[in-house]
């Protein structure tokens, strides 16, 4: 480069000093001085023409000769629309496959989050042996900020709900009651209005609230006047003193947030409860400089510290740090990771397939290559420009590879279940396109480069020394095809190993037995959140009155409220003590999950009574405090005995006051509380006259379609109070069905990845057998001249394909035995190794190889030997 | 746009005038003039090379790094750039003369077949 400069910047000089001579040797000769200078002129040319071409030497000839290339490259593919066709085709299925699977990996978890420095916010949570991870109790978050020097700052955010009389329906929207600083901590400044102020995070500060961008558009219609009005929430006005900007992202959905002094007044004895852990999440944010191992080392000191001091809330209890792009996407990782492996092996194969046409056509083009050479192209040229022309096809089927990605794009996100997504949105984006763009480029070169160097090879140039017939093909070719023919066999395997694990774990998981017949089941939550139920007994009257409306309604066969239904995020724990046992450390007592229940529920639910008796109405406040176990907590407490009649009290037992004991009345069959993949829990169940609830889930069991019943079930709760809003309605069914929708979004892509790969592979056999065949016409038809059977024809052509397909199964399974390790956490019930899986995928293979031979064979078997022997 | 044709006839133009370029930076380091100069005469003014055109073949070859250039003073202690024929321009000297003869020689049987096959 720098010789290209001193050398253009001295040319003008070289050239004048160039005619200068010319002149003088003319002078030399007698022409007169001005002769002389016209002559050497005339001699030399067009001054201008030659500094243009000098330059040109350093410019521009890579880019001519590509330009060249292309356009000779797309001379090639038009004159072969066949072999074009189906190479886009396959390549654009690969390509389209991996921009598709990609926008979501860029979507969840390489697109930055929307805050200042994310890699430096942490989430922390409390964690017990008893549960694992669980909310941060307010007084132990305020000690963690006092006593942390590893985070520069702390923010509690608490969930929060509220009811909004709205305008058509009342609706329940949710939010963040969050410490003032928590906004400025994540370097987010309100889109309208201002920040919380420091003083918003005492007790008894006034009602004020930010609005979601999308709340304020809904309804508010984006007044852009909107700071200073209020919205009224429960039966509270709140002066909204700002918007939240559009991209805002949370971990749950948030409609609204507050300062967490307002949380605090309505709360003020469960922030002074240590052990009162509920829906209270923390974020820090390190101080420079600090690694997240030192500020866990840090924390999980001052854990010990508090769990000390305060044994009866915090023994046993640690903390939890991780980084928040993890709390963001834990979940659904492994699984986009998996998805994501297996669609490059697509492209793989499809880059083989794509190599073996390339070989086929190059076999026809030898001839051609080696004149080039012996005419003296330099073999680097011919291959790059033969990779030029690769590049061409692979930019062709990268283009209609995006236009198929649109495509997938739009039916992941509708098999993506939402929650799983956080708040990402998955498109086409600039990231998208630069890694289709880096895919078509690598592919390019994987199917381009073999093929290339292989054709211009120096023996591949003995065939114009040979001048026979192009169709010719050294030993060296057969193995190379062979060779990808057993490749794409191999990955095809995987891939098909990685779909059939997936499906014998949808298949166990969805067998398992969940506690709980869902078939024909509404579930519809509502949350009493105003005034006029701040007693007992008015939220008590509230649900006897929708239950007794929503029993007579046509069409339903029983009714229930209760809290924490399975398989929703809800759930409440508390620890108990039995009657008689021996009292443990404080961080060991039993902590069984509790539903408030009314009579009917485990009827209308379908959980089993294994022994005893349900709740009954007279099962009320002025009866004997009663429960039920579960099957797992009768068999921990009650090995050999009938739990029926024994005794257990909430909390711990208590000098100081009259111990409240219940009598366990029944026992009933456990529940997957938190996905059917996971271990069933204590459980406890109580009376809701015993013990009133405010925030229920109403389940229905219907006749016939229970989401038939919902406005009938709406417009009964309105008939009581018509600002009571119902939310989150869906039926068990479907409650049961989300719960996999990861592992069944999982099996359906794998499947269909490995479907492409198998087809992929089928066609990489019948190539390879076709090709192979054709080549060898001449030798089958001597075979059958000297008398060998049309049946061993048959077998010696199939019997070519299944020596490929047994390779290549046998190095997919060694493969596919260390892979299948990666996606473990995604396999329900069944090994890595399962042999049913791989033998079943492997018989599979040979199928389709057999399938794939067959009609090549059949070639093979009508040669006729005259014909064939004549051909040469 | 010139048509393909006339930019082959050109391409095959400024490989025979590399080749003459790299033949006479064989005797010794010139500068440009002076190979213009010795072209015309060593072709006994067969070959008119317009001396422009010197100037794209000396980069072009500059480039390939089969000359190399340095700075220096002429017999008239004028300054000039001396073209000196590296290793690698001697070896694709070598190449391109066999090629030449080649080429030369076949182009010739083409020409005058009657004088190889007309001997009995």
């Amino acid at each position: 480069m720098r010789q290209r400069k001193r050398m253009l910047e001295q040319l003008d000089a070289d050239i004048r000093e160039h005619i200068e001579r010319e002149t003088q040797d003319n002078i030399e000769r007698g022409m007169s001085p001005e002769d002389a200078r016209h002559a050497a002129h005339r001699k030399f040319g067009n001054v201008t023409h030659v500094i243009e071409e000098t330059r040109a030497v350093w410019s521009a000839v890579w880019l001519e000769q590509l330009l060249a290339d292309i356009r000779f490259g797309l001379r090639m593919l038009r004159k072969n629309l066949g072999f074009t066709a189906v190479a886009v085709l396959t390549l654009a299925l690969g390509i389209g496959a991996n921009a598709a699977v990609f926008s979501v990996v860029y979507a969840v978890l390489l697109r930055p989050l929307p805050y200042q420095a994310p890699s430096s916010l942490i989430v922390l949570n409390e964690t017990t042996p008893m549960v694992g991870t669980v909310s941060v109790s307010y007084p132990n978050f305020l000690d963690w900020r006092n006593q942390s020097r590893t985070f520069s700052e702390m923010s509690a955010i608490r969930g929060v709900g509220f009811n909004l009389a709205g305008v058509t329906q009342p609706e329940n929207i949710s939010g963040d009651a969050v410490s003032p600083n928590f906004l400025s901590m994540m370097g987010v400044r309100p889109f309208l209005g201002r920040d919380f102020y420091a003083s918003e995070e005492k007790a008894g500060t006034p009602p004020v609230i930010l609005l979601s961008y999308s709340l304020w558009q809904s309804h508010f219609g984006g007044d852009p006047n909107i700071v200073g009005r209020t919205i009224k929430l429960d039966d509270r006005s709140f002066t909204i003193v700002g918007v939240l900007p559009s991209n805002y992202r949370s971990l749950d959905k948030t409609d609204v947030m507050l300062p967490i002094g307002v949380w605090i007044t309505d709360n003020s004895e469960d922030v002074k409860e240590r052990g009162s852990r509920g829906d209270l999440g923390v974020i820090g944010r390190l101080a420079t400089g600090v690694s997240l191992t030192k500020a866990r080392a840090e924390m999980e000191g001052i854990a010990a510290r508090l769990a000390t001091e305060y044994p009866a809330s915090n023994d046993r209890f640690g903390v939890a740090l991780q980084p928040i792009r993890d709390a963001f996407v834990s979940d659904i990782r492994p699984a986009i990771l998996v998805l994501f492996g297996a669609v490059m092996f697509v492209l793989l194969i499809a880059c083989a397939n794509v190599a073996n046409l390339f070989l086929v056509r190059g076999a026809s083009r030898s001839k051609e290559v080696a004149l080039r050479i012996a005419l003296g192209a330099s073999r680097g040229r011919i291959i790059s420009q033969m990779l030029t022309e690769s590049f061409v096809l692979a930019v062709l089927g990268g283009v209609l590879g995006l236009a198929l990605a649109v495509a997938g794009i739009g039916g992941m996100s509708r098999l993506i279940p939402a929650d799983m997504l956080s708040g990402a949105t998955v498109n086409l984006n600039g990231a998208v396109l630069l890694f289709a763009a880096c895919a078509v480029a690598l592919a390019s070169f994987i199917f381009g480069l073999a093929p290339a160097l292989h054709s211009t090879k120096p023996d591949v140039q003995s065939e114009l020394k040979e001048g026979g017939r192009g169709a010719s093909v050294g030993a060296g070719q057969n193995r190379l095809r062979a060779a990808l023919a057993i490749a794409e066999i191999s990955l095809a395997l995987i891939l098909l190993v990685g779909a059939g694990l997936m499906m014998k774990s949808l298949y166990r998981l969805l067998a398992v037995d969940p506690g709980f017949r869902p078939d024909r089941v509404l579930r519809l939550e509502m949350d009493l959140r105003t005034q006029q139920y701040s007693k007992d007994p008015a939220v008590l009257n509230f649900w006897q009155q929708v239950l007794d409306k929503v029993r007579v309604l046509p069409g339903v066969e029983a009714a229930a409220v209760g809290t924490h239904v399975p398989l929703t995020d809800s759930h409440g724990r508390t620890d108990i003590t039995m009657e008689g046992m021996a009292v443990p450390a404080p961080g060991n007592y039993p902590h069984p999950d509790v539903h408030t229940i009314s009579p009917g529920f485990v009827e209308t639910l379908g959980v089993s009574l294994l022994r005893g008796r349900t709740f009954t109405d007279t099962d009320d406040e002025k009866a004997q405090l009663v429960g039920m176990i579960n099957a797992m907590t009768a068999k921990r407490f009650f090995p050999n005995e009938d739990p029926i009649g024994k005794r257990f009290l909430f909390g711990h037992p208590s000098a100081k006051n009259a111990p409240k004991w219940r009598t366990i009345v029944g026992v009933v069959s456990d529940t997957k509380l938190y996905g059917l993949a996971n271990p069933a829990r204590l459980e406890v169940y109580v009376p809701l006259r015993q013990d009133a609830a405010s925030d229920m889930t109403l389940l229905v069991k219907s006749g016939a379609d229970p989401a038939a019943l919902t406005s009938a079930i709406r417009e009964a709760v309105q008939s009581i109070d018509k600002d009571q809003p119902l939310f989150a309605i869906s039926t068990m069914k479907e409650l049961v069905s989300n719960s996999v929708a990861t592992r069944r979004m999982t099996l359906v892509l794998l499947g269909l990845f490995s479907g492409l790969a198998l087809v992929l592979g089928a066609i990489g056999i019948y190539g390879v057998i076709s090709y192979s065949v054709a080549q060898r016409t001449h030798e089958i038809g001597i075979r059958m001249a000297l008398g060998a059977p049309r049946g061993d024809v048959f077998r010696l052509v199939v019997g070519q394909g299944l020596k490929l397909a047994g390779i290549g199964i046998a190095i997919g399974i060694l493969a596919a035995f260390g892979l299948a390790r990666l996606m473990s956490s995604l396999l329900y019930g069944v090994s890595v190794t399962d042999f049913e899986t791989f033998a079943g995928v492997a018989i599979l293979l040979v199928l389709v190889a057999l399938l794939a031979c067959y009609v090549p064979a059949r070639r093979a078997m009508r040669v006729d030997p005259i014909v064939a022997l004549r051909y040469e | 746009m010139s048509t393909k044709e006339q930019r082959e006839r050109i391409e095959l133009l400024q490989g025979t005038l590399d080749l003459l370029i790299l033949r006479t930076l064989l005797l010794g380091p010139r500068h440009g003039h002076a190979i213009a100069k010795a072209i015309e005469f060593n072709s006994e003014d067969v070959l008119q090379v317009e001396q422009g055109s010197l100037y794209p073949a000396l980069h072009r070859l500059i480039k390939r790094a089969w000359i190399s250039v340095e700075e220096g003073t002429s017999e008239n202690n004028r300054r000039a750039k001396f073209y000196r024929l590296t290793p690698n321009g001697r070896r694709q000297l070598a190449l391109e003369t066999r090629k030449w003869d080649k080429l030369a020689g076949a182009i010739a049987r083409i020409l005058r077949p009657a004088e190889q096959e007309g001997e009995p």
